[in-house]
């Protein structure tokens, strides 16, 4: 029993399943269900679904690098039968595959990982940017504006002592000036 | 009630498509053209007269595997946005069942290799002795980092290729 691989999601194609196409080329396209067949075509490219395995590992999402896939291949070398090497395959078979899915499942959880530091950073950055939903800017200016206001008056007192006003009554000024005489001549009087 | 019933349609369907999609109306596949690009350009541009082609084949455009009927009708499809299209897309390297092995856990992953895509050259260049070239283009320096630190062997054999290249 041979379990072949679909062309267009890379997934297992168990004996009864499926659709071979044969091009006039005498390539031959597995697949596994009518989504892939149709897909194929439609000319689609594995590479850009993203429900592919083909796309999964050309965009980094699942490990697509390692040692622990070079051991199952195709070899095209006929090895004779011998009872020892059946069975020392299948116990390196069983080891390989538990080593191959803890490498899988730690690559996928180190990304994962990677992605949640994205997060607090782009958190963090969310929440300086718009600081002013949080904490309005207006919170506690009054008191602000009082305190400088307060501030430049005792800056103000400092500098200029204030001047002196002489009040003088309208009427008895309006008087006076009638009576012909100029602003400078008055304030001389009063001196 | 004497008048004919029709039924209204809502909904045109798919069956254009469906149609397009049959096996006798396949046209040439990317993987397919890429071979011809790189293995029988020349033979192509310059082929023999056969008068079941449009235009006695003696126009054909190899990115597009298409026949045009004559000069101009090419030199105007090489202006189209569907040329171009082409031409981006044969510019990574085509999807074959290599990679979908490889995808299922057969082999690690390779990347798709960059390449360089000009329109063909005229009859009369080919005659000349012109051909297609499928030239790589070498990854960025900091892609081929990367690679360096994930895959040794592969930037050893990316580095003969640029040898090689220097050389011719």
């Amino acid at each position: 029993m041979r379990i072949q691989t679909c062309y267009f999601c890379s997934s297992k194609i168990y004996p009864g399943h499926g659709v071979e196409f044969v091009r006039n080329d005498c390539k031959i396209f597995k697949f596994c269900r009518g989504k892939c067949h149709k897909a194929f075509k439609r000319k689609k490219n594995p590479r850009k679904v993203a429900w592919t395995k083909a796309y999964r590992k050309a965009a980094g999402k699942e490990l697509a690098v390692d040692p622990s896939f070079e051991f199952e291949k195709r070899r095209n070398v006929p090895v004779k039968y011998s009872r020892e090497t059946w069975q020392k395959s299948i116990e390196a078979i069983k080891k390989i595959t538990e080593i191959k899915e803890r490498r899988e499942k730690h690559f996928v959880m180190e990304r994962l990982r990677k992605g949640r530091q994205v997060e607090i950073q782009m958190d963090v950055r969310d929440v300086q940017q718009n600081m002013s939903l949080i904490r309005s800017p207006a919170a506690g200016l009054k008191e602000r504006r009082a305190k400088e206001d307060a501030e430049q008056a005792a800056l103000m007192e400092e500098d200029l002592p204030e001047e002196e006003i002489t009040y003088v009554d309208a009427r008895e000024l309006e008087k006076k000036l009638e009576e012909g005489l100029d602003i400078d001549d008055l304030e001389m009087l009063e001196a | 009630m004497g008048m004919v019933q029709k039924r209204k349609k809502m909904h045109y369907g798919d069956t254009h498509l469906q149609r397009r999609w049959r096996v006798r109306n396949r046209r040439r596949d990317l993987d397919q053209i890429d071979d011809d690009l790189r293995t029988r350009s020349g033979e192509l541009i310059n082929q023999n007269v056969d008068l079941e082609k449009p235009g006695f084949a003696q126009f054909y455009c190899v990115h597009c595997a298409k026949y045009f009927i004559d000069d101009t009708a090419m030199q105007a499809h090489f202006r189209t946005k569907v040329h171009k299209r082409r031409l981006k897309a044969l510019e990574t390297e085509p999807y074959s069942i290599e990679e979908s092995e490889r995808a299922a856990g057969r082999g690690s992953f390779q990347k798709p290799k960059k390449r360089v895509m000009e329109t063909q050259p005229t009859k009369e260049e080919v005659i000349g002795g012109k051909r297609i070239k499928v030239t790589e283009v070498a990854e960025n320096d900091s892609n081929a980092m990367e690679q360096d630190d994930q895959k040794p062997t592969t930037s050893v054999k990316a580095n003969r290729k640029r040898k090689q290249k220097m050389d011719t």
